[in-house]
């Protein structure tokens, strides 16, 4: 099957610090793949560099076979929920989807009709006319949810998507994942959730101090860490050392 | 796509209490500069003339102040808010973003220039010179504020940060617009005439002076000062050139 999100050698440093170092990466159109490391492993960094925010020292990247260069492109097929979550606060969910669409250039019946689907989807059509400001931070998540989805990306990379919310929340958000995922799009997802990863994704990669220490569906990650009874997060836990 | 960019600031940041209560200082100053010129008028203590330069340098002076502010937090906002990620994320070029900021700090100088036009009417009638004053204001004003703009947004991209965008502004800006409020006595030797004529503010001050003092009305008359404003719009221009270049090679998130 074809690789939609491939990466070569990927390397960052900051300063000293190597944050990411020769990691590679070969995601194949519609999997669910689980980015999971412990905190300052290099998972915001890789997902800043896939997604063209945030330069490689080394390394290749290409989406859908598009290098990062042809932006206008790679913003068309992406959607992404990123670390920082910064809401335009005086805006309304309807006037925030709006902007967003504009920039994507859809326009007329299209915008109206996906902004409300989207609302719908992530349940915030009751609170579309109020003001961000006054909104919690689960819905600000679902609110980011629904911008990244504007574009109808082929691709969604995921930071901590569920950070911050009730069970109930997080359980919405998997299910609308899922169903994104059935649909044909390829999701990237981080998480610290362990849970939410071994239930959601259909392969699994860990990454530690910048290097992919292991990567392969559940069952070959136990094979290949010689783990074969322990649950996924023993086996994190032993990876990474902790 | 500017366009989307520019309409998000005339709502979110020019649209609101913040710019509204800007207008009404900027308002409240032209109001109490224009009684105490008109009084000093009726004593005859002041030209008409004189009385509307005074006007025109405080109207282009309020308003560079104004925009300096605003234009110093326009872009660093989106950083430190953290929306400048998803912003890049979506299909919007750099020369974009900075397009729709610039005519949105644009039309904060235009929102200024409206209020003032009712002062500088009534400071003007009858000396024949109204459409004059009202010309050079505009056009003087837009080539100086636009220069700084620019500036601004350079010295944006560098910091990354509203406190020290600021801070560099108006250190500059005090610079540029103080030596040209000191009087000709005390620019009489050649390194303060020197600066005096590459100081866009003097440039601007010295032409408004030119047209109503002087009554050289037309562009070729006030060449002299035109040209260095407009040497000094392209040099600012070229820095925020530098700037947006050297953003591009940082990345949307500062590489430290």
């Amino acid at each position: 099957m074809q690789d939609i999100i491939s990466a070569e050698n990927l390397s960052k440093s900051y300063g000293a610090t190597k944050a990411v170092d020769k990691l590679h990466l070969h995601i194949q159109k519609g999997e669910f793949f689980g980015f999971l490391g412990p905190n300052g492993a290099g998972k915001t960094t890789t997902i800043r560099m896939l997604t063209g925010i945030l330069k490689p020292d080394h390394g290749k990247i290409l989406i859908d076979n598009y290098s990062l260069e042809d932006k206008l492109k790679i913003a068309n097929l992406i959607g992404v929920i990123p670390e920082s979550r910064g809401f335009y606060e005086w805006m309304t969910a309807v006037e925030y989807l709006g902007f967003f669409a504009d920039l994507y250039k859809i326009a007329g019946k299209e915008k109206e009709e996906r902004i409300a689907s989207l609302l719908l989807e992530v349940d915030l059509t009751k609170r579309k006319n109020s003001r961000i400001a006054t909104y919690s931070r689960g819905m600000k998540q679902r609110l980011g949810l629904a911008r990244a989805l504007i574009n109808n990306p082929q691709v969604l990379f995921l930071d901590e998507p569920t950070l911050g919310l009730d069970p109930q929340g997080q359980e919405d958000i998997q299910q609308l994942l899922k169903k994104l995922n059935t649909g044909g799009v390829t999701i990237f997802l981080s998480s610290h959730l362990l849970n939410e990863v071994s239930n959601l994704c259909s392969r699994i990669g860990i990454i530690n101090n910048g290097q992919m220490v292991i990567e392969g569906t559940i069952d070959e990650i136990r094979q290949k860490s010689k783990m074969q009874n322990k649950t996924l997060t023993e086996i994190f836990l032993h990876l990474t050392g902790k | 796509m500017f366009k989307y960019i520019w309409k998000k600031e005339i709502q979110g940041e020019l649209y609101t209490w913040k710019s509204m209560l800007w207008l009404i200082i900027a308002s409240l100053l032209f109001s109490f500069t224009s009684y105490l010129l008109l009084t000093n008028k009726e004593l005859s203590l002041l030209d008409q003339t004189e009385l509307m330069l005074l006007l025109g340098q405080i109207i282009i002076g309020v308003a560079l102040l104004i925009v300096a502010i605003d234009a110093s937090s326009i872009i660093t906002t989106e950083f430190e808010k953290e929306t400048a990620e998803s912003l890049f994320l979506a299909p919007l070029s750099i020369k974009d973003f900075l397009l729709g900021k610039f005519l949105a700090s644009l039309t904060l100088w235009a929102s200024i220039f409206i209020v003032s036009l009712p002062y500088i009417i009534v400071a003007s009638l009858g000396s024949g010179l109204t459409l004059p004053f009202i010309g050079y204001v505009a056009f003087l004003g837009t080539l100086g504020i636009a220069g700084f703009i620019s500036f601004i947004f350079g010295v944006s991209l560098f910091y990354r940060s509203t406190k020290n965008t600021i801070t560099t502004s108006l250190i500059v800006l005090l610079i540029l617009a103080t030596p040209a409020l000191f009087s000709s006595t005390l620019k009489n030797n050649a390194p303060s005439q020197f600066f005096s004529k590459i100081n866009p503010v003097d440039n601007m001050f010295s032409s408004l002076d030119n047209v109503l003092v002087d009554y050289k009305t037309a562009i070729l008359e006030n060449w002299q000062f035109i040209l260095p404003l407009i040497v000094f719009c392209l040099l600012m221009a070229g820095f925020l050139v530098f700037a947006t270049k050297r953003f591009k090679n940082q990345g949307i998130i500062k590489n430290d």
